[in-house]
């Protein structure tokens, strides 16, 4: 079933690594750094990818993931249920994105996007190389995402991108599953339109 | 299942949000159903489009060491922090530090108060000495104070203390006869008591000012602190000698005058020390 290998793809890859989450942060609580630098290995690329989605910025991605891992280091003892690491991992970098945000003072929730991949699609008509297709592709998505308001790009960037269940997301976001369940289909809603030149001709719903 | 319901859960079923028998029910519908079944490619397609998104991030070496940087940082200051609770813990509970100079200063102040008490009461009129002893050298070993280099003179002179007689004529042993005011009080400490109580006062006070000299040493001039720290060695041998002849002469006025002043002296030095780091 093709739905069932879509989501499957992420947690083939991140099984590789040998070392249980359990295992690396009671290694870590014990002051091994090591294991903590393997969490890292684990955990610093699903991070900064889902910062640098909610605030657009590349530099600022990057210091919001060592402020998340540095928290995360210090409050190593407050995580609870370890086999939620991941979960714990993405509630610290939601907060410090937020935090950021709100630091900034935006009074939009709209981000700014400072990559130069974005590109106004004129004519809907797809160049031809595929290269530039993704380059092109990837500016768009950005940019649509760029468009959300906060609530729809969180719960978007964790269920579409991450891939995370509602429950997790639940627990990250503190909203309910219905409510996550509406803005991500309002968030979809959103971006499909932004997208739509991409899926193809009579592409609608 | 009816298209309706199939297109209300679809997103759950690309997303993997359903239960098994939902999605039975769902591959059933849309085995039978082309517009679900195209509307299940669509959204598979979008998706995979979104899989291809590219940030063109990369996880750098200098992430990981901002961030083992900031952790051994934090360390280092959980650890100093810790050291410094404890030290201040301790330090509250053994010495007081902090006040250490004030309270020094009020002990120097009773152990003055004492050395005069004890020097007006053994030149007193009341007081009778005799010679006791045929044994004119006995305080030979006494010896002067020796004045610090570079500190102000402070020592006993002649306006301050009685003056060493000659050796010919001065009194080697001094016997005391007991006060006649204080003859029936058999609490009234004599001279020796006293000068003890005073040189304990003085000895607990250089302690504490010896602390916080210690604490300073570094903020000093290395040029002065050389010379402070000679004057210290002088005078500790001062005291040295001065406490021996003492013990020797325990009711000597002369020996007991030149140990206090000693230990003033010291005092001084060390108030002079705390002085040049304020």
């Amino acid at each position: 079933m093709e739905a069932v290998s879509l989501v499957g793809q992420s947690s083939a890859r991140a099984g590789t690594l040998m070392n249980s989450s359990e295992e690396l942060i009671a290694r870590a609580r014990r002051g091994e750094d090591e294991a903590f630098r393997l969490i890292f290995d684990r955990y610093a690329r699903p991070i900064i990818s889902f910062i640098y989605d909610m605030i657009g910025q590349r530099d600022l991605a990057e210091e919001l993931t060592q402020e998340t891992f540095v928290r995360a280091y210090k409050n190593l003892k407050a995580l609870r249920d370890d086999s939620k690491l991941s979960t714990w991992l993405f509630g610290i970098a939601k907060n410090v994105a937020r935090e950021s945000l709100r630091y900034k003072h935006r009074e939009t929730d709209k981000i700014g996007i400072d990559d130069d991949r974005v590109i106004e699609l004129s004519d809907g008509k797809l160049p031809p190389d595929r290269a530039l297709l993704d380059k092109e592709l990837s500016g768009v998505i950005q940019h649509a995402l760029g468009t959300l308001d906060h609530d729809k790009r969180l719960v978007f960037t964790l269920k579409v991108f991450q891939q995370r269940s509602y429950e997790e997301i639940a627990e990250i976001t503190g909203s309910s599953i219905p409510k996550l369940k509406t803005d991500l289909h309002r968030a979809r809603a959103e971006m499909r339109r932004r997208i739509s030149p991409y899926l193809g001709v009579g592409y609608e719903l | 299942m009816n298209c309706e319901n199939c297109q209300s859960l679809i997103e759950d079923y690309i997303d993997g949000a359903l239960d098994q028998k939902s999605v039975r029910d769902m591959t059933t519908h849309m085995n039978s159903c082309a517009a679900c079944a195209r509307f299940r490619e669509e959204l598979v397609r979008e998706q995979q489009l979104y899989w291809r998104y590219d940030r063109g991030l990369e996880v750098s070496t200098a992430l990981w060491s901002s961030i083992e940087a900031r952790i051994k940082q934090d360390r280092a200051t959980r650890a100093s922090g810790t050291i410094s609770r404890m030290r201040e813990r301790l330090s509250g509970l053994i010495a007081a530090p902090r006040f250490s100079p004030a309270f020094a200063a009020a002990l120097v102040v009773i152990a003055i108060g004492v050395t005069v008490a004890v020097m007006s009461y053994l030149n007193s009129p009341s007081r009778v000495a005799t010679v006791a002893t045929n044994d004119p050298d006995k305080n030979r070993g006494a010896v002067q104070p020796v004045p610090a280099p570079g500190v102000p003179e402070k020592t006993p002179d002649a306006k301050q203390f009685v003056a060493p007689a000659p050796e010919e004529s001065r009194p080697t042993k001094v016997k005391l006869a007991v006060p006649r005011r204080n003859a029936a009080s058999t609490a009234t400490p004599t001279p020796a008591q006293l000068v003890r109580e005073a040189e304990q006062k003085y000895v607990t006070a250089i302690a504490m000012l010896s602390r916080d000299v210690d604490k300073r040493r570094s903020q000093l001039d290395p040029m002065l602190l050389a010379r402070f720290d000679a004057a210290l060695t002088d005078i500790d041998k001062t005291i040295k000698d001065t406490r021996r002849v003492a013990r020797e002469n325990p009711e000597d006025p002369i020996a007991l005058q030149y140990l206090l002043a000693a230990y003033s002296k010291k005092v001084d030095v060390l108030r002079e020390m705390t002085a040049s780091t304020d």
